[in-house]
């Protein structure tokens, strides 16, 4: 007897049954691969596979620093959605919010000049925080210090500590002094407590590990500092 | 196969016959063409009573249309841009020019990113028509703005600012699978946003 398939019994008319239904599949041509994947779309429209809901999720997981509950949320489905959009927007809000809290102190409002620097150095600062850095961390903390977060897990999470951020600069145009460092403040302990309580598994391993913590804290430190005396400075008296 | 010594084939020579008319027609006609078919985009885009065939007319895309309404409103801002050296002028030149063609290339792959299957420059095309509003504001608002008081100004920045981003958003959001529509769409409004926000403060 033949072996035709798995299943080899004789159906009525005497044919073999095999398990599997006639299907027919179309050939379709395996897709070049290309010489730089990192470079393609395809490979980061896996960042982008989430819906309005986890975004919103992943904000309130955020704003409610203390609890150790952003890996649940994202689910091993990092995005970079997130990080993009919310520092984008808060590039906005540092370039209109700090020229207008500088309007409402100026007293010559007809001859105000407006900072286009602001724009720039916005880009710079807020990028650098929300990219550049924690691609950095990740790779120190994959290839060096053996953690189980990827690089993206680790840009994921600094996108979505930054959100904070939003209601802080924006209540921040108040041109008040200690009303502005209060809310930095705030916005810097729940970022920070943010990323120290969501990598804590990781870091609590070894004393290497715990280090890492360091340069997170003076990062977010080094972050408002720029913040308030860059944009948010107030003028107390006019130099001639 | 040999063609040197046989007659080319008849769609040839029409296509000859069409590109020596081109040839022939005087500078002003090609000019006109050109700027009524920008104007026929313009009304189909920014008038949603226009789009009977559900965008179709899109796929023809140009971006003539966009570069001449980002070139003007450059221009515009960075002449009412207040100087005490050049500096300031050409800064808001280059920011809106830079803003209007990154963004829009950035908001297009998110868009892509996201799962919509558009053809790339058909919404820089749409992003760039859509522009047209926010030129209209900067235009009045450099003109007439020094006479207006502050309240009065925001009310053509924020009417422009709402036609902007309505026509563009309909596009936009017919790109993506129903859950991510409004992850498509925000970028979309805070594009227009920044460049109301221009034209509001300059």
């Amino acid at each position: 007897m033949q072996n035709y398939g798995s299943n080899n019994d004789l159906d009525e008319k005497g044919q073999v049954m095999t398990d599997q239904p006639k299907i027919k599949v179309k050939f379709e041509p395996k897709p070049k691969p290309s010489a730089c994947p990192i470079c393609t779309i395809e490979y980061y429209q896996k960042f982008f596979d989430i819906e309005q809901r986890d975004v919103y999720m992943r904000v309130r997981c955020s704003l409610l620093s203390w609890k150790p509950e952003f890996q649940q949320c994202v689910a091993k489905n990092p995005d970079l959605w997130g990080p993009l959009w919310i520092s984008t927007t808060i590039i906005f809000i540092l370039f209109a919010g700090g020229n207008l809290s500088r309007f409402l102190l100026e007293e010559d409002k007809k001859h105000f000049q407006y900072e286009y620097n602001y724009m720039y150095v916005a880009v710079f600062l807020v990028y650098a925080m929300a990219f550049v850095i924690p691609i950095i961390l990740g790779f120190i903390m994959k290839y060096i210090l053996k953690s189980e977060l990827g690089v993206f897990d680790v840009v994921c999470m600094y996108g979505y500590s930054l959100s904070v951020y939003i209601f802080v600069l924006i209540l921040c145009i108040i041109p008040y002094n200690e009303a502005q460092w209060f809310f930095l403040m705030s916005g810097l302990a729940n970022s920070t407590i943010f990323l120290l309580v969501n990598l804590w598994d990781f870091m609590k391993k070894s004393k290497p590990t715990l280090m890492i913590a360091i340069p997170i804290i003076v990062f977010n430190v080094a972050l408002i500092l720029c913040f308030k005396f860059y944009f948010f400075r107030l003028i107390y008296a006019v130099d001639d | 196969m040999e063609y040197s010594n046989q007659r080319p084939p008849q769609n040839y020579s029409q296509m000859d016959d069409q590109k020596t008319l081109d040839l022939e027609e005087s500078v002003s006609e090609t000019i006109m063409r050109d700027l009524r078919m920008i104007a026929f985009k313009l009304k189909y885009v920014l008038i949603p009573k226009e789009q009977e065939d559900n965008g179709k007319e899109l796929r023809n895309w140009d971006l003539w249309g966009p570069l001449i309404f980002c070139l003007v409103l450059a221009m515009t801002l960075s002449f009412k841009a207040e100087s005490t050296t050049t500096s300031t002028k050409s800064d808001v030149f280059a920011i809106i020019f830079v803003l209007i063609w990154v963004g829009a290339f950035i908001v297009t792959l998110n868009a892509q990113l996201l799962g919509g299957k558009v053809s790339f420059f058909q919404s820089v095309c749409l992003l760039g028509y859509c522009v047209f509003p926010i030129n209209i504001e900067a235009i009045i608002i450099a003109f007439f703005g020094s006479y207006l008081p502050f309240v009065v100004k925001l009310i053509p920045v924020l009417l422009c600012f709402a036609w902007s981003a309505y026509s563009s958003v309909g596009f936009m959001a017919s790109l993506v699978p129903p859950h991510k529509k409004k992850l498509a769409v925000y970028p979309v409004f805070l594009f227009y946003l920044f460049l109301s926000w221009f034209s509001l403060i300059v």
